[in-house]
């Protein structure tokens, strides 16, 4: 097993580069010139504040641009704090300093719960400017009288300041690290790319956007207690909503939800103004050089960071795939392995589900009754009503247009206002969320792709599992469905198996229902007739029950014993598959369809 | 208070006529232009160079200046329709971002930071209401915020172009497909929203601060009285400029909130905004 | 799209090593021949610059060096940019005193600079004298003493000026807040009540600064029943404020202003000056042609330096600055420099009211006016217009 896979390894190994930084930084401390020293602070300073706006808008998709305002909240905490002497020294502070930003980050980042993209952006930026104005009026605490902020005891020559600050910097970068590889992380990149998504899966989506706030803001808060510290008597004037646009952009173009391009982020805020100035240059020119890169980032859909790892990765993958060749694996990761398969399972067109009288004298996993959903005066659903016994797989099909998206959309909540009751397990989901379904046990995949491209498999399967897994289930089950190992990137994975990711991980979470929209769409022919073995396998190997959508009939008849055909939104018939298919009010519907007649 | 509420109407008719360029953008080129007061300002700055350096007479050198403002809008736009046609307006706008910033600094480098002399073109009172003076400008803005909202309204709905352009906003490709320019014409869009910004600051400039920072942050309260329409209603940009002007004019003449008073203006538009927008909890397409 | 990327990083990298100096690279100050090290902190870059103040030293410096120098000792002065960033400000007196070992600070004008580096300036031992200081630290501190009179003891002179002179009643006082000047500014309105036993009719310390628009501060004013404003605002902020009384109609106003108006684009600017803008000039007024300011002016206009009063500062402070090394026996160090400048007798210059000692605060402006429809200051004195001491 490589050495990157270890479990011991991957934990230990961000604390080894972080012991390795902070000698690093001992180092230059006593290395570098009294005036390199001091500048260097207000590298470390910016790169916390841009491993902040890293976290809200390189991961969570948030413009937010007002990280400056909460820096200032952290050094007017700090200053505070120091004014009147408060016991616990400045590390204290610091982290005091760090909370209540984050507080007000939760309280700014509440409009983002309804106010998406470019809204949120106007909000921050109004809240930054009434921010600073109201900053230079009331000024920060000690300035009146010039009382300076006081530096840690053990710190306080500019040297060993800069120590200090290059320590926070480290817990900083580790703290990130290990949040962005965990669940908070995960949740984070989810809900920049799909919402519903994210909800589906059983994440809160209010809670991963707040959390993303709150941690960019306590980064922010961190670096302006830093800041306090540095000048010692702060002002607004470092904390301008134009420095904040600056920072914004600088993030941006350098990819800074990477810890080490924040860093580098950071260097760059220092080291282009000194640049200007060793040449003579007009420090205006400063922020013209941060605008032309800004606008070449955000043109160019790639930063600096992502570009290099990209580099990597594909030399990466191109070692990985010839060394497969060289092993003699045949068909790559899409075919699933034989071993895992039932015993004398071939899937033919002529295959039929067979009903298990057994499983169909269960208590009903999902009871519909009376569904009905109204978008204006078109009835998308009318008065639906079947039910579907614990541990069986019932199929829903019907003509396009028919309401079978929208019945999945209502049953898993993102319809709230529909007619009708829906229970799950004898349980009325009535008033629930959509994250409070899945849950509760009810889960669904989706007809589009929203699967994060951002994430690793294992990632997202931990995430939508939202139980602990061990590292072999994860595997099997993957193995099971034919999907990519757990290590590989989803972006590297064409669409139609991260979808098979999706379904693969909705089972881990062992939910008691699993909807499944239109599964087998974007894979090819023998890839269908794999996922139907499977499919079929599923109530028997994990114990969930299953409603599937699908318009491929060969896999619907081979699948489901069990049929609801859906037509303008009433149920015209539903029951076991051979009454179902021979209804003549369903031939009518799909007249045309002469392979049913056999 | 309402002498308050009355001073603050000139301010409040500039957020206005910005807010509805604002809104205008977002709607039609599916963009908000953070740098819309900043190509303004600088259009501005080259006509108070060409009038007192150059020697042009005043109309000639505004005009000059307002075709500048215009011409650097549409190169912004330019750059937009070419690399970023099929992005969100989300990485549209904050593309916007980084002309904001360059504008500035370019504009501290170029014509210095003392303010900029401006000759007013529109100047004086107009009339009294109570102990306040509406004055021209006042008259002037709040009158362009009316005249451009409601003329876009009937350029959108009754003209071709309007069906045009509201093609272009919902689906550029298709549009393309379907025959329409697109490039040209979204390119034509930030260049008439980049004249009208520049013609409105350079009538309000002469009467009130104009360095560059504080004209180029007037896209802040702008794009304020534009989230009240969710960028999407030219009525409610205007409505939003105008009461957000009136109450920052209203909130500034009462001792008791001077802390938090330049959050209030700002507080009542998100709470308005909220309120209306309550029961979208889904963002459609995510 | 590789090899720019690579390209670009190497660039930077590279960039980056190559400015890092390491540990005690720079020897400076000392020894026979060697140049004088002086330097100064200004805000060069951002919206509020004052440049001209770092700018006129230089130039007096460089007379000085072109006549032989200090028995052909060289000053060799250094100013820097701080973009009115408390970190920047800081780091630039660190790179000053402590890299390049200054042997004194002359001639800086930034809006913090004082503030930040007392402290650090007390600790090395090294004095500064600004051209122009602005914040309280530049009055309060035993180790900065600038050339000019400060805004706090302007605003004195002003409201002065207002109700003695002009017998000015109902003066409402309008602050700009920023830092810790509110104490200072208060206190400067406390001396003018001392005198003259008069109080404001109001004081507002809320107006903002950068404001784009003054008109609900200047309605309520009008409606308090204000006859003049004594403000102190920086050169946009006051423009904005008359042209909001100008939109109001409000033309029987009599603006008390500070310094930092006094230029010939605030005057190009103002067209109509309601009852008139009043402010007392800090240094000897420059906008006509007279002989006090001649040397300064010629000097200026060889070296393409702005005409201001900032100008005006940084030159003083350079002049009284080569006054104290004249008077140096022996080594002109940072001590032997410190010892000068504190001990030396208090130089007379036509252009200041009072003679300048270290630790002295003057006291005297010129007072001139700027009339409606006139674009250009005049002076309205025939004297120095002066605090009376205590």
């Amino acid at each position: 097993m490589p050495l990157a896979d270890r479990s011991w390894f991957r934990f230990t190994w961000p604390f080894a580069v972080a012991v390795v930084g902070i000698a690093v930084g001992y180092a230059l401390s006593e290395g570098l010139s009294g005036y390199f020293v001091f500048l260097a602070v207000s590298a470390v300073t910016a790169a916390i504040a841009i491993l902040g706006l890293g976290i809200i808008t390189g991961s969570a998709g948030m413009i937010a641009l007002c990280q400056l305002t909460f820096a200032a909240i952290g050094a007017w905490i700090v200053a505070g704090l120091s004014y009147i002497d408060a016991p616990g020294g400045f590390a204290v502070w610091l982290v005091l300093g760090g909370i209540g930003a984050g507080v007000v980050g939760i309280l700014v980042g509440l409009p983002a719960l309804r106010l998406r993209g470019v809204n949120l952006a106007v909000v921050t930026l109004g809240f930054a400017a009434a921010a600073d104005v109201t900053l230079v009026q009331i000024q920060f605490p000690g300035s009146a009288d010039g009382t300076a902020v006081h530096r840690p005891e053990l710190f306080s020559s500019d040297r060993g300041y800069f120590f200090f600050s290059v320590i926070v910097l480290a817990l900083c970068g580790l703290a990130v690290f290990f949040l962005q590889r965990g669940r908070w992380g995960t949740s984070w990149k989810a809900v920049a790319f799909s919402e519903r998504g994210t909800a589906s899966a059983g994440q809160s989506v209010p809670g991963a956007k707040l959390t993303a706030f709150a941690i960019s803001a306590a980064l922010g808060g961190i670096s302006g207690g830093l800041i306090a510290g540095q000048v010692q008597l702060p002002f607004a004037s470092s904390f301008t909503p134009l420095q904040s646009l600056a920072l914004y952009v600088l993030a941006v173009m350098s990819g800074a939800y990477l810890i080490d391009m924040a860093i580098f982020g950071g260097i760059l805020w220092v080291l282009v103004p000194e640049l200007l100035k060793q040449w003579g240059i007009k420090l205006d020119w400063g922020f013209v050089i941060f605008g032309a890169l800004g606008v070449q980032a955000l043109t160019s859909g790639t930063n600096l960071g992502q570009g290099i790892r990209n580099l990597f990765y594909r030399r990466a993958d191109k070692r990985r795939a010839a060394q497969a060749q060289a092993a003699g694996d045949a068909g790559g990761p899409a075919s699933p392995s034989p071993e895992l398969s039932p015993a004398g399972a071939r899937i033919s067109t002529t295959t039929v589900a067979t009903l298990d009288p057994v499983a169909d004298a269960n208590a009903p996993v999902l009871v519909v009754d009376g569904l009905s959903v109204e978008f204006g005066a078109l009835k998308a659903l009318d008065d639906v009503s079947f039910e579907v016994p614990a541990g069986t797989i019932m199929g829903l099909i019907g003509p396009n247009g028919a309401g079978k998206s929208t019945f999945v959309d209502a049953i898993s909540g993102f319809l709230p206002r529909h007619g009708g009751r829906v229970l799950l397990d004898g349980a009325d989901l009535a008033g629930m969320s959509p994250t409070r379904r899945a849950r509760q046990g009810l889960r669904r995949t989706y007809q589009q792709d929203r699967v994060p491209p951002s994430l690793t498999v294992e990632a997202y399967v931990r995430f939508v599992a939202r139980r602990r897994l061990d590292r072999n289930e994860i595997e099997h089950t993957l193995a099971f469905f034919g999907c990519p190992p757990a290590r590989s990137r989803l972006s590297s994975v064409d669409v139609g198996t991260r979808r098979l990711v999706e379904v693969a991980a909705n089972v881990l979470a062992k939910p008691r229902l699993l909807i499944l929209d239109e599964p087998a769409a974007g894979l090819s022919h023998e890839e269908h007739l794999a996922l139907a073995v499977r499919l079929r396998d599923l109530p028997a190997r994990f114990g969930i029950s299953l409603v599937i959508i699908e318009h491929d009939l060969d896999l619907v008849r081979s699948v489901c014993p069990r049929l609801t055909v859906l037509d303008f939104g009433r149920v015209l018939a539903s029951g076991p598959q051979t009454d179902v298919l021979e209804d003549p009010a369903v031939i009518r519907a799909y007249m045309g369809e002469t392979e049913l007649l056999q | 208070m309402i002498e308050g509420a009355l001073a603050g109407l000139a301010a409040g008719g500039l957020y206005a006529v910005l807010g509805v360029c604002l809104t205008l953008m977002a709607r039609l080129v599916r963009v908000v232009n953070f740098a819309q007061a900043a190509t303004g300002m600088f259009g501005g700055f080259c006509a108070v160079w060409l009038v007192t350096t150059a020697g042009l007479p005043i109309w000639l050198g505004s005009v000059i200046g307002i075709l500048i403002g215009g011409l650097l809008a549409a190169l912004i736009g330019w750059i937009a329709a070419t690399w970023l046609s099929e992005a969100s307006l989300t990485t549209r706008s904050a593309m916007t971002v980084g002309p904001l910033l360059l504008l500035i600094s370019l504009s501290f480098i170029l014509f210095g930071n003392k303010p900029q002399p401006f000759t007013p073109i529109i100047a004086g009172p107009a009339f009294r209401i109570g102990g306040v003076v509406i004055s021209q400008v006042t008259l002037w803005t709040v009158g362009m915020a009316l005249v451009v909202a409601v003329g876009v309204h009937f350029l959108l709905t009754k003209t071709r172009i309007g069906t045009q352009l509201r093609a272009l906003s919902e689906r550029p490709t298709t549009a393309e497909l379907l025959g329409i320019r697109s490039r040209p014409l979204a390119i034509s869009v930030w260049f008439v929203t980049g004249l009208i910004s520049a013609i409105v600051i350079i009538i309000v400039a002469p009467s009130q601060s104009n360095d560059a920072t504080s004209l180029s942050m007037l896209i802040v309260p702008a794009a304020a009285a534009a989230l009240l329409g969710g960028f999407r209603r030219l009525d409610l940009a205007v409505v939003g400029g105008l009461v957000l002007g009136m109450l920052s004019g209203l909130v500034a003449q009462i001792d008791e909130v001077a802390l938090i008073r330049n959050f209030l203006p700002f507080l009542f538009i998100v709470v308005l905004l909220l309120w209306t927008q309550r029961k979208e909890v889904w963002d459609a397409a995510r | 799209m590789k090899k720019n990327l690579l390209a670009a990083t190497a660039v930077l990298a590279v960039a980056a090593f190559a400015l890092t100096g390491c540990r005690g690279s720079d020897e400076g100050g000392g020894g026979e021949g060697a140049p004088i090290v002086v330097g100064s902190v200004n805000t060069i870059s951002g919206p509020a610059t004052f440049p001209e103040a770092s700018a006129a030293a230089k130039a007096v410096f460089d007379k000085f060096n072109d006549d032989g120098g200090l028995d052909g000792r060289m000053i060799e002065y250094k100013a820097l940019d701080d973009k009115g960033d408390p970190a920047s400000a800081t780091a630039a007196a660190r790179e000053i005193v402590g890299s390049d070992e200054a042997v004194a600070m002359v001639g800086s004008a930034s809006l913090i600079e004082c503030d930040l580096n007392a402290d650090y300036y007390a600790q090395e031992g090294i004095l500064s004298i600004p051209g122009i200081g602005v914040d309280t630290g530049c009055f309060d501190s035993e180790n900065i003493s600038p050339a000019n009179v400060g805004p706090f003891n302007d605003m004195t002179l002003t409201l002065l000026y207002g109700s003695e002179e002009l017998g000015l009643t109902d003066i409402c006082v309008l602050l700009e807040i920023a830092g810790s000047t509110r104490p200072a500014y208060q206190a400067a309105i406390d001396r003018w009540t001392e005198i003259t036993g008069k109080e404001p009719l109001y004081v507002d310390d809320t107006v903002p600064y950068g404001a784009s628009d003054y008109t609900p501060y200047i309605v309520k004013a009008k409606q308090e029943g204000c006859k003049a404003l004594a403000i102190n605002p920086v050169e946009p902020d006051a423009i904005g404020q008359v042209k909001a009384a100008n939109a109001q109609g409000w033309d029987d106003v009599t603006w008390l202003y500070l310094t930092s108006v006094y230029s010939e684009n605030f005057a190009k600017a103002i067209d109509d000056a309601g009852a008139g803008i009043y402010v007392p000039a800090e240094f000897y007024p420059f906008t006509e042609e007279n002989e006090i300011n001649a040397d300064w002016r010629s000097l200026m206009e060889e070296n393409d330096i702005a005409l201001t009063s900032f100008s005006q500062g940084g030159y003083l402070a350079a002049t009284y600055f080569i006054e104290a090394l004249k008077s140096i026996d022996g080594d002109v160090t940072r001590e032997s420099v410190t010892a000068a400048v504190k001990g030396m007798d208090p130089v007379e210059n036509p252009m200041v009211g009072d003679p300048y000692e270290f630790g002295v605060v003057p006291t005297a402006g010129w007072p001139i006016a700027l009339k409606s429809g006139t674009n250009a200051w005049e002076r309205v004195a025939d004297d120095w217009f002066r605090i009376p001491a205590e």
